[in-house]
């Protein structure tokens, strides 16, 4: 079984679960900057930096259009293909939006999906440690906290 | 006969030492006399520990008095004393053969036979579990044979345990080919997605699934809660018969398992 | 809901002990119409519903019965009943632990052409 890997330990327990119940293939869960917290199912480094990259940019070119329309924003996106399905949502969490890209096969649905998804959400909101205060971020930093996580990803 | 078992014990009387004891021992156990006999044999042994053919007397008044298991050991260690006694061959063969164990049971009654090859009774033991080697080469394993009781010999009945892994009976394609493992692997899926959809449409605990298809039925049960039970009929049987024929399997489901046949 | 999915829905519900009923996109499990009494979970019942007869499918086709026509799940507090309907959807009822599974299966047939 393809291991879930977690940044933060709280999302892991979450993640597997949403995982187990949907039957979900790949899952990333991020930032709305594609700086990923959690992942399952992906075996390289680099796929999840392209996926987390792809994933933010849609939700962003999707919240622009919805802009354009007036629209507070979509919820969630569903692609369907013929042996997988796409499903990318935004959610708010204890430490502010983030996004979940799920990718699944024909032995779930996108129903099946978006059930645990809100069990997921649910799970998150009640696990998620408060936050401590941000400290100022530089450049250095955050290319170091970058590696550091796809090394926790990819244990 | 009266006489003869005077005489044998006025001799026994006479000469405790004496071997008169095993005739005398085997003339009390054919009368049905086993309390007497076994005291004979008993005491006999005592006198003479080295003897096979007393460990074979007492262990036969054993068997008549119903307690194989040191009958077992008595044989055995008449065995010991005498590698080829036929008698105590023979005692092991028989008690092979009960237990089921038939290629034991051959391989003491064929040394028996050669030990002693006028013994009548050794050849007719023989012919008897050389049939039932026969019987049993012929017929299923005994986890197949577990439904075979129900309508259709057990066709179209199958356990599972929760990894979905076939704990007994069979199941066929539409073909006719043999399908059990994977219908195992499904029904424990169906069983783990019935186990989620209850808990979370607020059904309570699955009770059964009942399916029906063009060629058939399906009836899905637990008869405990770490096995599945699948029963499939063809249309002819109606979905409420099929459900208490489910009902019968489960229940000898649940006693096959009880018994740990596993 | 279009007044046909509704009036088809109505039907099945009116059955004594049934607690709903919905047409659910096959593949995707998602509501396409539904007529539920309060506390019933349709995003739930959909998703799960149209995955049990694509699982019981699989098992149909091992065992050689052929595709799923009619399935119903027994609970000790209630049951569900699924039936295949066109345009890839399925007719979903869930009632109480003792409904009439005759009756509402000939309610669901009965649907079931009405949708054709």
């Amino acid at each position: 079984m393809k291991p879930t890997r977690a940044v933060e330990p709280w999302i892991l327990a979450p993640l597997e679960r949403f995982v187990t119940e949907s039957a979900a293939r790949l899952t990333l869960v991020m930032t709305p900057s594609g700086q990923v917290l959690a992942q399952h199912g992906f075996t390289r480094a680099v796929d999840v930096m392209s996926a987390a990259a792809l994933g933010a940019g849609i939700v962003a070119s999707t919240g622009e259009i919805a802009t354009m329309l007036k629209e507070p924003g979509f919820q969630a996106l569903n692609h369907q293909g013929r042996r997988h399905g796409i499903f990318l949502a935004g959610f708010e969490s204890p430490r502010g939006r983030l996004l979940a890209l799920v990718v699944y096969g024909t032995d779930s649905s996108v129903g099946l999906v978006q059930l645990f998804f809100e069990e997921l959400i649910a799970e998150i909101g009640e696990v998620t440690p408060v936050m401590p205060a941000p400290k100022a971020v530089l450049a250095a930093d955050f290319e170091a906290d970058l590696n550091q996580s796809l090394a926790t990803l990819f244990q | 006969m009266a006489d003869d078992v005077r005489a044998m014990t006025r001799e026994l009387a006479r000469d405790p030492d004496s071997l008169v004891f095993i005739p005398l021992g085997e003339e009390l156990r054919r009368r049905g006399q086993l309390d007497m006999a076994a005291k004979v044999a008993a005491s006999g042994i005592e006198r003479h520990p080295n003897v096979a053919d007393a460990r074979d007397l007492y262990a036969r008044v054993l068997i008549d008095a119903g307690n194989p298991a040191a009958a077992e050991d008595a044989w055995r260690m008449a065995l010991r004393l005498e590698p080829r006694h036929a008698g105590a061959h023979k005692g092991m063969g028989f008690l092979l053969f009960q237990a089921g164990d038939l290629d034991g049971a051959l391989d003491h009654l064929e040394t028996a036979l050669s030990a002693d090859p006028t013994d009548a009774t050794i050849v007719q033991a023989l012919q008897t579990v050389r049939a039932a080697a026969e019987a049993l080469a012929d017929s299923p394993p005994p986890q197949e044979r577990v439904f075979a009781g129900f309508d259709g010999g057990g066709a179209g009945v199958l356990l599972a345990d929760e990894r979905g892994l076939v704990l007994a009976g069979t199941a066929q394609d539409a073909s006719g080919a043999r399908t059990s493992d994977a219908v195992a692997a499904h029904v424990a899926g169906a069983a783990r997605e019935a186990e989620r959809t209850a808990r979370l449409i607020g059904l309570g605990d699955w009770v059964s699934i009942a399916v029906e298809g063009p060629d058939g039925h399906l009836h899905l049960s637990r008869p405990t809660v770490e096995s599945v039970l699948l029963v499939k009929r063809d249309r002819s049987v109606p979905p409420g018969r099929v459900a208490l024929l489910a009902q019968r399997a489960a229940a000898t489901a649940r006693q096959w398992l009880e018994a740990g046949n596993l | 809901m279009t007044l046909r999915h509704r009036r088809i829905l109505e039907g099945i519900t009116r059955v004594r002990g049934m607690r709903g009923a919905m047409l659910v996109a096959a593949d995707d499990g998602l509501v396409v119409a539904e007529a539920l009494m309060e506390g019933i979970r349709g995003n739930a019942l959909a998703a799960l519903a149209a995955s049990m007869v694509k699982r019981l499918g699989l098992a149909g086709v091992a065992t050689g019965i052929g595709e799923v026509r009619f399935l119903h799940l027994q609970g000790a507090e209630g049951a569900m009943l699924v039936m295949p309907a066109p345009e890839e959807m399925v007719l979903v009822a869930v009632g109480e632990a003792d409904v009439n599974v005759g009756l509402a299966r000939l309610e669901m047939l009965q649907a079931v052409r009405g949708l054709t």
